[in-house]
């Protein structure tokens, strides 16, 4: 039995543990087999043979022919001969195998009686319990291998509860032979301990280095005017919330305000766009504004300087003469064909003027008018630009609202544009043909507010009517003034019919003093002076010119002198409530725009057809111009309009091209009045009107002989 | 408006004199530019600077006050600058030419 253990262990141990062992039984192959040293050597073939070992039926240590001496009979006594039989252990059971008589003989006689007995005997004689017992001795003698009793251990195992349980369980006696439950007998005296020793793993170092995080140095200054802001961005959030708070209270009040609250909300969520907001844009568009007035401030650099510093030093070396120093020219792209039909300085911004863009030549129509605001900052593209449907005759600002400018149309509509609030689209306009006009409107008048505020006009037009607009809420309410009926007996129209005619009006100026008194210039060369109060009737006829009347313009300083300029060549200077002029100039070409200078009684100045710019001193000259200068081409343009500086010694005029000159004016013709010795206290201003009475009281003079008086003047003045 | 701006800006590019136009957003990042790359980046970067610096100067000398344009003039180029909080606006013009 011994080596089958070692065999046994060898199939137990799984693969993966080869190695182990190995190791473990390293020690084992260091160790030598020791002979004794009076071992037989032996030979190979020696060694190889087989000793045979017989069994015999005898025992042949028996001794034969013992004798015993008998002290009885005093003589050798032969022993009887020894038996083979050994009896080495006895013992006596009561176990009977079953196919023996006497067995048989029991199950044949006890039957009912004694069965449960019986069994007991059964179960006993169908297991061969001697036999294993033997066996567990001899296995529990050897305790060398502790593996070796597991194995044992199963058998026995197996067998062990059948002994026990022999008792109490008869019944299932077949069952019971089959090792169902292997429960293992431990004896306490089989102690045995099993050690191993676990592989010892060696220590090992693993490093790894990260790429270090980013550094970023952070710096900031704090600076007065951050500490400002942030105070002021707090002191606007406090305010907030007490406006909230108000409000919250309110609400508290007054539940029928409730429904005020939603578009709030809808307001402050306003979609965020990319890019600028509308408010950003604008600010950008005024910036890009003052940049490119900047560029031109480069570009221009010269006549800036010009403009603002330039006196011409001949002057001094000159008497009585003077000359026009052209500064920039204004032209927009698309109004090159147009006709400058009006310019006018804003009353308010007087670096600022209105060009209005129509046309004259009537066999050549243009579709579409252009009113523009440029302003001195900015010589090359108009600060604003109207686009009109008809072509623009004539405009106007208010003095009081420098943003509200009226136009008339070439179609007799009116458009009043707010400016400040929008220059594509007129804040008023006539629709309908019951409100404009029938014919060309040649001048536009903004005249005092009504006593509740109301703005209103003043505009003529080729039918002979004088109309006045208000502006109500929504739209222009009209009210005719008058119907400028001619002084003619009425005609005979195709079918037979009366008509009576009327005079076609060509320019409205308002008294500057008297707001009820107006006057109208009309085609037929008559000046009207007509009063709001009579619309049948006019207060005095002027037998002014031959041609039509362009232009009547009141003296700033004496509001009963006034000057009229007309296609007849001629421009003649009024004082009022007399039939006859007191000054007439020739200038040998259609005068299209005349007007008094802003800063002197007695200068003015005009335009031609011809190109020429002329000024008027008749404190220095009553018969010939100070200065007569060709502007722009004498043969390719004609100028067409002219308006004097308020607060600067510059002219613009217009052209029949779309350009407008700025010319400015020398200082020989604008030479201040000097006060007498005797009285250095008055101001320019009496002066000035001093000037003009004295130069009318010379002219007036001969007023008995007035007929007498114009010949001689316009005579003189043709020279 | 934005048609407007575009138009404004494309008159002023074509004015005389002038080098480039260059529009730059809060960030400091160029939108639009009529200059090469390099040349942009390079104005952007050191114009909003130093219109950053300017504005500081005139903010620390009255808190209420505030820079509203700068212009730089140098020998070749003057280069003026409308400073806002979401945007600068640049232009390059050659006065001389």
């Amino acid at each position: 039995m011994p080596p089958k253990p070692a065999t046994k262990k060898k199939k137990v141990a799984s693969p993966n543990r080869v190695e182990v062992d190995d190791d473990l039984e390293e020690w084992k192959k260091s160790k030598q087999l020791l002979k004794p040293k009076d071992q037989i050597e032996l030979q190979d073939f020696e060694l190889k043979e087989l000793v045979g070992r017989t069994l015999v039926m005898t025992n042949n240590q028996i001794p034969n022919n013992i004798v015993e001496f008998s002290y009885v009979e005093k003589s050798f006594i032969p022993v009887p001969q020894v038996t083979n039989y050994i009896v080495a252990y006895e013992c006596r059971g009561t176990i009977i195998h079953r196919d023996t008589e006497e067995a048989k003989a029991i199950i044949a006689g006890t039957d009912g009686e004694d069965g449960g007995m019986l069994n007991v005997y059964k179960s006993l004689i169908f297991t061969p319990i001697g036999s294993e017992e033997f066996e567990d001795k001899d296995k529990e003698k050897d305790e060398e291998a502790p593996a070796e009793q597991e194995d044992v251990g199963e058998s026995e195992g197996v067998e062990a509860p059948v002994e026990e349980k022999a008792d109490e369980e008869k019944k299932e006696e077949e069952e019971e032979i089959k090792p169902v439950s292997a429960k293992k007998l431990t004896n306490q005296f089989n102690f045995c301990e099993r050690a191993a020793l676990t592989y010892t793993q060696p220590p090992r170092m693993q490093e790894t280095q990260t790429t270090p995080p980013p550094v970023k140095t952070f710096s900031g200054n704090v600076l007065q005017w951050i500490i400002y802001d942030s105070y002021q961005i707090d002191y606007a959030e406090q305010l907030e919330e007490k406006e909230r708070e108000r409000e919250r209270k309110e609400k508290d009040k007054a539940p029928v305000s409730k429904y005020l609250g939603p578009p709030r909300k809808s307001k402050k969520k306003l979609p965020v766009k990319k890019g600028f907001s509308e408010e950003q844009e604008m600010r950008i568009f005024e910036c890009w504004k003052v940049l490119e007035r900047m560029i031109n401030l480069n570009t221009y650099d010269e006549i800036a300087k010009d403009y603002r510093y330039w006196e011409d030093p001949s002057d001094e070396f000159r008497e009585e003469e003077g000359t026009l120093l052209p500064l920039w020219k204004y032209s927009y792209d698309k109004t090159k064909k147009h006709t400058v039909t009006h310019i006018c300085w804003n009353p308010w911004y007087y670096d600022l003027f209105i060009v209005c863009f129509g046309y004259l030549e009537f066999l050549k129509p243009l579709t579409e008018g252009f009113i523009c605001l440029f302003t001195i900052k900015n010589p090359s593209y108009p600060e604003t630009i109207c686009l009109t449907e008809s072509a623009v005759m004539c405009s106007d600002i208010h003095p009081k609202y420098p943003y509200m400018m009226v136009c008339g149309m070439f179609d007799g509509n009116i458009q009043v544009y707010n400016i400040q609030a929008s220059a594509k689209q007129p804040a008023y306009m006539t629709k309908s043909h019951e409100t404009k006009h029938s014919g060309i409107i040649w001048a536009i008048k903004w005249v005092p507010d009504l006593p509740d505020g109301e703005l209103n006009f003043y505009s003529v037009s080729n039918d002979g009517k004088v109309n006045n607009y208000v502006l109500m809420q929504t739209e222009l309410s009209l009210t005719t003034i008058i119907n400028l009926y001619l002084d003619r007996d009425a005609a005979a129209g195709p079918d037979g019919t009366l008509v009576k005619l009327k005079a076609c009006a060509t320019y409205i100026v308002l008294h500057p003093s008297n707001p009820i008194v107006y006057m109208v210039g009309t085609e037929e060369g008559l000046i009207y002076k007509c009063s709001i109060n009579y619309n049948a009737q006019y207060l005095m006829t002027y037998q002014a010119h031959t041609m039509p009347v362009y232009k009547i313009h009141y003296n700033k300083y004496n509001s009963s002198v006034f000057i009229s300029c007309s296609g007849d060549w001629r421009i003649k200077i009024w004082e009022d409530n007399r039939a006859d002029p007191l000054f007439v100039f020739d200038l040998g070409a259609s005068v299209m725009d005349v007007e008094w200078a802003p800063y002197s009684s007695t200068v003015f100045g005009a335009v031609t057809a011809e190109g020429k710019v002329y000024v008027y001193d008749l404190n220095v000259n009553k018969y010939k111009p100070i200065c007569t200068q060709a502007v722009v081409s004498k043969k390719r343009n004609k100028l067409t309009t002219i308006a004097f500086n308020y607060n600067m010694p510059i002219v613009i005029v217009g052209d029949d091209k779309g350009m407008v000159t700025c010319v400015k004016l020398s200082p020989n013709l604008r030479v201040p009045c000097k006060p007498p010795k005797k009285q250095q206290h008055l101001d320019q201003w009496t002066l000035q009107c001093m000037k003009l009475d004295r130069l009318l009281a010379l002219v007036r003079e001969p007023s008995v002989l007035a007929v007498h008086t114009d010949i001689s003047v316009s005579d003189k003045s043709t020279i | 408006m934005s048609n407007e701006i575009e138009e404004t800006m494309k008159r002023i590019q074509s004015h005389k004199g002038v080098v480039g136009t260059i529009v730059v957003n809060s960030e400091g990042i160029p939108i639009k530019s009529t200059l090469d790359n390099t040349t942009t980046v390079q104005y952007s970067g050191l114009i909003s600077s130093l219109a950053d610096k300017a504005r500081s100067v005139v903010r620390d000398l009255d808190p209420s006050n505030d820079l509203t344009f700068l212009r730089i003039r140098s020998k070749k180029h003057e280069i003026m600058v409308a400073p806002d909080k979401e945007f600068i606006l640049i232009v390059i013009q050659n006065p001389t030419e």
